[in-house]
């Protein structure tokens, strides 16, 4: 008798049953619900009963086309997100290409990779209170220093002004996650082949050639993986923003980012559900949105001409095979 | 042996994915936990329990409030009060980021056994309780035997119970008064005005804001500035303008207020104040005379006195005086409401009744009042005084405070307190006052124009919170 080889699917199946049940009861249903509200009329504290509204899409159009805080939340958002991004996408790979360098060799990446990494993990709020208390008006560090330095002659109010609120809290944020972009990086760039490295410097290819040439398209979907990571964290930023400066949303709504007005429309004031839920939605299309586009943008397009060839030649076999 | 451990290991796995809950979020940005629960590390709910060795049978308190100080009352209660059998179940939230409101809302919208009994609400947010969204919630007084007499035998401060009040039911007292002070420097005083008697500076400084402006411009002349920051005289502008940021449902902004724009700039301008916005740093550091111009007075209340002053004066204390303020205001404060289901339970009603009139309404030697303003709370250690609710108790306290170079303060804040009023608030005032003086702080720092500051101030409330404008 043929012994049946034992299958172990079955274990597969059980080990993720706890977390299928947990994420439908804990993410599906409260995702579902959310979507629901942004139809609806609830709001208040004291639970009313709630209808949809007359024209569903009522709330929807309100936040795009009347709401200002809105929309400004939405400029803050990409605004303070190219602030974050560009200067940390650049610095994480200039410090990617200085620590996988063969040739260069550095002597105690593992030190620095430690150091440049610590600032993701000290919690928002305590940045936030450091920040705030470094850039305070009319008496901080940083005051004093330009004042020492002669850079100014009285105290600028860097959280009052529009653009330098914005541009601490891009930095804030730059200096948060560079660290963590950088071993991402570093660790994809540990994955490529290194006979494609032996054989760039054999044909002579110097540290900048290899890195345009070899390392950068390698590492295509490690950058994919950074993009969408970084891109959903941006449309998301909350806590900085909401720590920074109190009251939440800056000077004049300067930083106000959409986390922070959902935040503030749903659990203060008077307690709009469903704008929340609506802005939340919205938020949602907008991400899934930029999300198609970056993977339609970094597809592999070598990949995807192949699978197009070898679907005619399968269409021509089969007509071939047909008309013969 | 190898089944098992395959068994355990299976289980303990399950355990631990069904106790980490919630679903993987692949996110670079963001907050770990819920946004509130993050920010507010420190301020998590702490509950504790006091209770007495009285006789008859045990009646169990829930009792809500956001800071230490009603508990701290309890212990006292249990002394004065030995033939009750009473055990206290404290549930403390700090109001930061707005953690106490939801988790009391919570609490007694679920209602049964768990429901808070007796719970405190702060005068930023106090009108949802009394006479708002939240009102249907509290008991009256009267049903609880605390009737309209006695509040008027002790004295009890009018602001009060109007913000306490609803349809002419009495629904929560508080046991401080925080009636507004003018809070000034001796030493500035007498150098600029020639004394430092609190009779004249009162008419140097007021009433009304022309006076005060004069007052701020001779001092400039000596290289001094009125108050700190705009912040300062916000809290007298806002409590005396005639009607509150909502009328009839609709965002009204009074003339009063409106001013504020004007006064703020020209303080800006003029170089009247030092620039710094309230409870920061800079703040901080005026009342100890180290800001970039040594700064005269502040607005206040008695606990802005002996709960923050004191902290920060450093050198100057003893150097300071209160008098009159420009214009009669209020400033904070905690209400005591009860739970409407208590009138179900004798004994509940009966403890909670005691100890209600016992914090708001005693004007006895053994009433909580006392105890507050002598600041005799704990036996054997010095407290701090503050003013109380009931102006019977003050005019037989005894008020001297160091700080005030050993002034009675309950002479000028028994005046001050019958001159504030408590009927131009609205339950969403903490709100429209953050976007409003954000609006003001853009207009005296020169960035925008006085039109767009109030466009843009009615434009925030109409999206942040619903209300339309006039």
């Amino acid at each position: 008798m043929r012994r049946k080889g034992v299958s172990y699917a079955k274990y597969g199946y059980i080990f993720s049953l706890p977390f299928i049940l947990v994420f439908l009861v804990f993410s599906l249903y409260p995702i579902l619900y959310t979507a629901v509200i942004g139809f609806t009329d609830m709001k208040g504290l004291i639970p009313k009963p709630i209808h949809i509204m007359d024209n569903p899409f009522q709330n929807f159009k309100d936040l795009l086309f009347d709401n200002a805080s809105f929309q400004q939340s939405l400029l803050n958002t990409g605004l303070l997100w190219i602030i974050n991004f560009i200067p940390q996408i650049i610095l994480a790979l200039l410090l990617t290409a200085w620590f996988t360098n063969k040739r260069l060799n550095l002597k105690g990446t593992g030190a620095f990779k430690v150091l440049l990494y610590m600032p993701n993990i000290i919690t928002a709020s305590t940045i936030a209170v450091l920040f705030s208390t470094l850039f305070a008006y009319p008496m901080g560090p940083v005051n004093s220093l330009f004042h020492a330095l002669g850079w100014s002659d009285s105290p600028i109010n860097f959280l009052q002004d529009k653009m330098t609120a914005r541009g601490i809290v891009g930095f804030i944020q730059f200096w948060m996650w560079y660290g963590n972009t950088m071993i991402v990086l570093v660790a994809g760039v540990l994955g490529i082949n290194p006979a494609l490295f032996e054989a760039a410097s054999i044909d002579g290819a110097n540290g900048f050639q290899t890195f345009f040439r070899v390392t950068l398209p390698s590492l295509r979907t490690i950058m994919l993986y950074t993009l969408i990571t970084s891109m959903i964290g941006g449309l998301q930023m909350f806590d900085i923003p909401q720590l920074f400066i109190t009251p939440a949303g800056g000077p004049d709504n300067a930083t106000l980012t959409t986390s922070v007005f959902i935040y503030g429309q749903a659990f203060k004031g008077s307690y709009m559900y469903n704008k929340a839920a609506a802005a939340s939605m919205i938020m949602f299309v907008i991400a899934a949105v930029l999300s198609a586009l970056l993977f339609y943008l970094m597809r592999d397009r070598d990949a995807s001409k192949l699978k197009k060839q070898m679907k005619k030649q399968k269409k021509a076999a089969k007509a071939a095979a047909r008309g013969a | 042996m190898k089944r098992i451990l395959a068994v355990t290991t299976t289980a303990l796995v399950m355990a631990s994915a069904l106790s980490a809950c919630g679903g993987n979020s692949n996110s670079n940005n963001d907050a770990s936990s819920s946004p509130s629960e993050s920010a507010s590390a420190s301020a998590s709910a702490s509950t504790s329990e006091v209770s007495s060795n009285g006789s008859g049978e045990k009646v169990t308190i829930n009792l809500w409030a956001f800071t230490d100080e009603i508990p701290n009352m309890e212990a006292k209660f249990i002394q004065t009060h030995p033939d009750l059998n009473v055990e206290f179940k404290n549930t403390v939230i700090a109001t930061t980021d707005g953690a106490y409101q939801p988790a009391l809302d919570q609490a007694l919208a679920a209602g049964g056994k768990d429901a808070p009994d007796i719970y405190a609400a702060e005068s930023a947010f106090v009108l949802k309780y009394t006479q708002g969204d939240a009102s249907s919630y509290a008991a009256n007084y009267a049903d609880l035997g605390l009737t309209d007499d006695l509040v008027k035998e002790a004295g009890i401060a009018q602001y009060s119970v109007d913000i306490g009040t609803l349809d002419g039911n009495l629904k929560g007292l508080g046991y401080q008064a925080t009636g507004g002070s003018f809070i000034y420097r001796r030493s500035i005083a007498k150098e600029v005005f020639g004394t430092d008697d609190p009779a004249t500076i009162k008419d140097a400084v007021g009433p009304g804001w022309d006076k005060f402006f004069d007052a701020a411009a001779k001092l400039k002349e000596k290289g001094y500035a009125i108050v700190s920051g705009d912040g300062d005289i916000w809290h007298p502008i806002e409590n005396s303008s005639d009607k509150g940021w909502i009328v009839d449902g609709k965002l009204h902004i009074d003339p009063k207020r409106e001013q504020f724009l004007d006064y703020s700039k020209k303080l800006t301008d003029e170089g009247y104040s030092n620039g710094t916005q309230d409870w920061q740093e800079a703040w901080y550091a005026d009342m100890s005379g180290s800001g970039a111009k040594p700064v005269f007075g502040f607005f206040g209340p008695a606990w802005l006195i002996n709960y923050v002053m004191n902290g920060q004066v450093k050198d100057t204390n003893g150097d300071w005086a209160v008098t009159e303020p420009t214009t009669g205001f209020f400033w904070g404060g905690t209400w005591v409401l009860a739970n409407k289901d208590v009138t179900k339970d004798e004994a509940k009603a009966k403890v909670v009744s005691e100890f209600i009139k016992w914090i708001t309404l005693d004007t006895s030697d053994t009433g909580l009042q006392t105890y507050w303003a002598n600041g005799t709370l704990k036996d054997g250690e010095p407290g701090t005084k503050d003013s109380v609710a009931s102006s019977v108790v003050m005019a037989k306290s005894n008020g001297t405070v160091e700080l005030l170079g050993g002034q009675n303060m309950f002479e000028v804040f028994v005046p001050a307190n019958a001159n504030a009023t408590g009927k131009n608030l609205t339950q969403y005032d903490e709100s429209i006052n953050q976007i409003w003086r954000d609006q003001v702080r853009s207009y005296a720092a020169g960035k925008k124009s006085r039109e767009d500051a109030l466009k843009d101030f009615k434009q925030n409330v109409k999206d942040q919170l619903g209300i339309e404008s006039e």
